[in-house]
């Protein structure tokens, strides 16, 4: 405690304050803008910090990773185009709130639930690095399996409508995710013969396909309509749809505290990252919810929920890095390099080397957390007044932001070709109703479950009275099959209630899933 | 395909601009550079190979008095990127950092990538992975030998295989020594070093990133023809007579026909990186070491490993997929 009031010393001079301000803003805008990461901002920014000291470097580079995870919402909430996939989930309701003049509620909702799970779980790194690490490694990829597969119960839960639809969505999903080489035997799969295709399909010109551009097109169909709307909402705004009300606190309390859960846990856990913490957590507060059907017209707990988890991925992945050296993350594998560089090896050894430099770095993560809530709420303003756009101007200004974000990562035009595979797909099932978050969780945790399947059957070589002595990953078993078999119940059960209750839901711009 | 279009006609309109003037068009490798230069990389930013790549793009730029752009171009270890480089004019300013086993390692493992050391022009290489064996510090073995006699007691020991050129490695020992190998994959350096720390895997082939826990992970043998600078006690697989080590270099490539004065010009401006201090401090950050080889010995270098590497994987019958 006494060293982290030293580390407040050092961090709390204008020098380093005003390189972590740098960096948030930087991460910020990088965030907002789709395609450009925190990974890819953090990256080209290390040969920058070689001129910093330490601290200020490490402060700036943390600042750019907490600022993109935060900004990624605002281009979700406004626009549907999220600037992270991890922030995909963000939009699912964030949009809807945008559409109904709410935006400025649901950005800010996104950015208190961002830095409150941000804040927390730079909390939970300061206390239980070294206590919690040691958990970490009793999870091997055998538990990891088990683990995984419970989570994609969650796909029964966020189905919508149709539990068999959700399924085959699910499904698709995870048949796209098994595109590109084949982990253990290198042979390539359903690449066709294309280069671009051996590290399997990209997954950020997939999200912006099926969310941004597939709905754009909905839209322009509808455009009449959705303009006339937008002058209503410059008319319309009530004071009470500009904040955050203390209704929509309450409602929002649990979810970002089960965000905040999800995401540390998460975090935690190597080779997940933010994607899978964001859909897990939206998944699980709508799941929790008594109105789940409710969920993707504008509720407000989504946002909150998945922005929470979004942030919490960030500090929480440090946890491993810090009390192991283990990288939990991309963004914490990045940083092993800037922290070497300047000076502090992540691992075990370093609260003994550097204690100095490590509560520094601890101050300088508590402050960014409170920079980015003035950044973010400053920014907010201006980026809010998007929504005021008519559609027929918002429309081409998005189409080329999302061209622009799916070429990014891989600077190339197959990429682009890419999205609009997927927006014909993404298309297709606004139409007829799939549900495209499902898609995108069996995406996102397919290629994991393959690859710590694969890894199980070697670790427990090939026999399975070995699960014995893995006894999380048969707790974890126990509960998916509990979970299937209360799904099932309900389903059947409560399916009329349920089908009623679902026509009298009116659900708004024809978005659904 | 626009760019080399426009690019050639800029070239052309600048041409007649020149000739209008009475001037005859000097050779353009002589002011080599006149305008910013692209280097491609084949990874993801924020890798290794790709930090140092940024480094040596510094030290370029400085040598050079242009800017050195980095474009990260993702996909098939570097082969995406490589065919980009190909299908580039060859006039200095697209170039490409990258390690070399794109061209004498993955045509070997990968039908689509048919890549020859002719392909290119070879500017030099400037640093070397410290691939190796690698295991637990509290390991009942200490080399290679010891590792072999404990897994002949020890059937069924899981070894994390990153690449295909890791899991013919072991495929190799284990068929001259009647070894029983589990492969478990793993994705990237990080789940791999979390593979050996969690004990789920005896051993794993490491492409240079155990150099940064040296408190956990000891070397069995390094997997490249000469004793690395990190441990000079750890000796070559060779040595244990197995016939396997790959020297992995990263270094700078070009088009083909890039002019002989610009390829020589790149060559000395990547040599200064061998005394810079924030390249050093890059590499050093990472136990990179450093060991730089022109043009002409780099040229060599790949004609010569692309016929004995081609050999290795010929010999342990592995066909390119």
């Amino acid at each position: 405690m006494h060293a982290l009031l030293n580390g407040f010393a050092d961090v709390l001079t204008l020098y380093t304050l005003a390189w972590i301000g740098v960096g948030v803003t930087l991460g910020y805008v990088l965030g907002v803008l789709p395609g450009l990461g925190k990974a890819t901002g953090v990256a080209v920014a290390i040969p920058l910090t070689f001129y910093l000291q330490p601290v200020a470097a490490i402060a700036l580079l943390i600042g750019i990773a907490k600022g993109s995870a935060a900004g990624s919402a605002v281009s979700a909430i406004l626009l549907n185009t999220p600037g992270e996939p991890s922030s995909a989930p963000t939009a699912l309701d964030g949009y809807p709130m945008a559409r109904q003049g709410k935006a400025q509620k649901a950005l800010k909702m996104g950015l208190f639930a961002s830095v409150i799970g941000d804040f927390l779980s730079t909390l939970l790194l300061i206390c239980l690095a070294a206590p919690m690490a040691r958990y970490a490694l009793l999870i091997g990829p055998v538990e990891l399996c088990a683990i995984l597969v419970f989570s994609m119960t969650f796909i029964g839960g966020l189905s919508g409508k149709s539990l068999i639809k959700g399924l085959i969505a699910g499904a698709f999903g995870v048949f796209f995710a098994t595109v590109g080489l084949e982990t253990e035997t290198f042979i390539p799969r359903m690449t066709f013969g294309l280069l671009e295709l051996d590290d399997g399909l990209p997954l950020v010109p997939i999200a912006i396909g099926m969310l941004a551009v597939a709905e754009m097109i909905v839209q322009a169909g509808n455009m009449r309509q959705l303009d006339r709307e937008t002058e209503e909402i410059i008319d319309g705004t009530r004071p009470e749809d500009r904040v955050v009300l203390w209704s929509d606190w309450k409602r929002c309390f649990a979810p970002i505290l089960r965000g905040t859960l999800i995401g540390s846990a998460v975090g935690i856990l190597p080779g997940l990252g933010a994607s899978v913490g964001s859909f897990l957590s939206y998944g699980a507060t709508r799941r929790a919810s008594d109105r789940p059907e409710e969920f993707g017209t504008g509720r407000i707990e989504g946002v909150a929920a998945a922005e929470s988890a979004d942030n919490a991925v960030v500090p929480a992945s440090f946890v491993p890095l810090f009390a192991l050296g283990i990288p939990g993350s991309v963004i914490a594998a990045i940083l092993i390099a800037a922290f070497v560089l300047h000076g502090l090896t992540p691992g075990p050894r370093m609260f003994q080397e550097q204690p100095d430099l490590v509560a520094a770095v601890y101050a300088a993560m508590l402050c960014a957390s409170v920079v980015l809530l003035l950044i973010g709420y400053t920014g907010q303003r201006i980026f809010a007044q998007v929504a005021r756009v008519p559609v027929r101007l918002i429309i081409p200004v998005v189409l080329f932001l999302c061209c622009v974000g799916a070429w990014m990562e891989t600077g190339s035009v197959f990429s682009i070709y890419i999205m609009l595979a997927f927006t014909v797909l993404g298309f297709l099932a606004k139409k007829l109703d799939f549900s495209f978050v499902t898609f995108l969780i069996g995406f996102v945790i397919g290629p994991s479950v393959e690859l710590s399947f694969r890894q199980s059957l070697q670790i427990l070589d090939h026999d399975w009275t070995r699960m014995t002595e893995h006894p999380i990953a048969l707790v974890f078993i126990a509960l998916t099959v509990a979970v299937l078999v209360v799904l099932a119940r309900g389903r059947t059960g409560g399916g009329a209630v349920g089908a009623v209750r679902d026509t009298g839901t009116t659900i708004t711009k024809g978005r659904t899933s | 395909m626009k760019h080399p279009d426009r690019r050639s006609i800029t070239a052309a309109l600048a041409a007649l601009a020149i000739g209008a003037l009475g001037l005859v068009a000097p050779a353009m490798a002589e002011d080599y550079p006149t305008r910013p230069i692209t280097m491609l990389v084949g990874y993801n930013a924020g890798g290794q190979t790709d930090l140092v790549a940024r480094a040596a793009a510094k030290v370029l730029s400085d040598d050079l008095g242009q800017p050195v752009n980095v474009v990260n171009k993702p996909g098939a270890g570097g082969g995406v990127a490589a065919r980009e480089l190909t299908q580039a004019a060859p006039d200095g300013y697209t170039i490409m950092f990258h390690a070399n086993s794109v061209v004498n390692q993955d045509p070997f493992l990968m039908k689509r990538i048919t890549f020859t050391p002719e392909d290119f022009e070879w500017a030099g290489f400037i640093t070397v992975y410290q691939a190796g064996l690698i295991t637990q510090k509290d390991a009942p073995f200490d080399d290679l030998a010891g590792f072999v006699a404990w897994a002949k007691e020890n059937p069924g020991f899981n070894y994390a295989t990153l690449s295909p050129g890791a899991r013919m490695i072991m495929q190799e020992i284990a068929k001259k020594e009647g070894l029983d190998a589990n492969y478990m994959p793993v994705k990237g350096g990080g789940e791999m070093i979390n593979a050996i720390l969690g004990k789920q895997a005896i051993m794993a082939m490491s492409g240079g990133i155990h150099a940064k826990y040296p408190d956990d992970i000891k070397t069995l043998a390094v997997l490249t023809t000469f004793r690395q600078p990190s441990w000079p006690e750890v000796k070559s697989v060779d040595e244990y007579g197995y016939a396997l080590a790959m020297d992995g270099r990263a270094g700078l490539m070009l088009p083909k026909g890039a002019p002989t004065e610009i390829v020589q010009r790149l060559s000395e401006a990547l040599s200064k990186a061998e005394t810079d201090a924030t390249f050093a401090q890059v590499t050093g950050a990472a136990n990179i070491p450093i060991m730089y080889l022109d043009a002409p010995a780099a040229k060599a270098e790949m004609e010569r490993t692309y016929q004995e590497y081609g050999d290795i994987f010929r010999n342990a019958g592995i066909e390119p997929q």
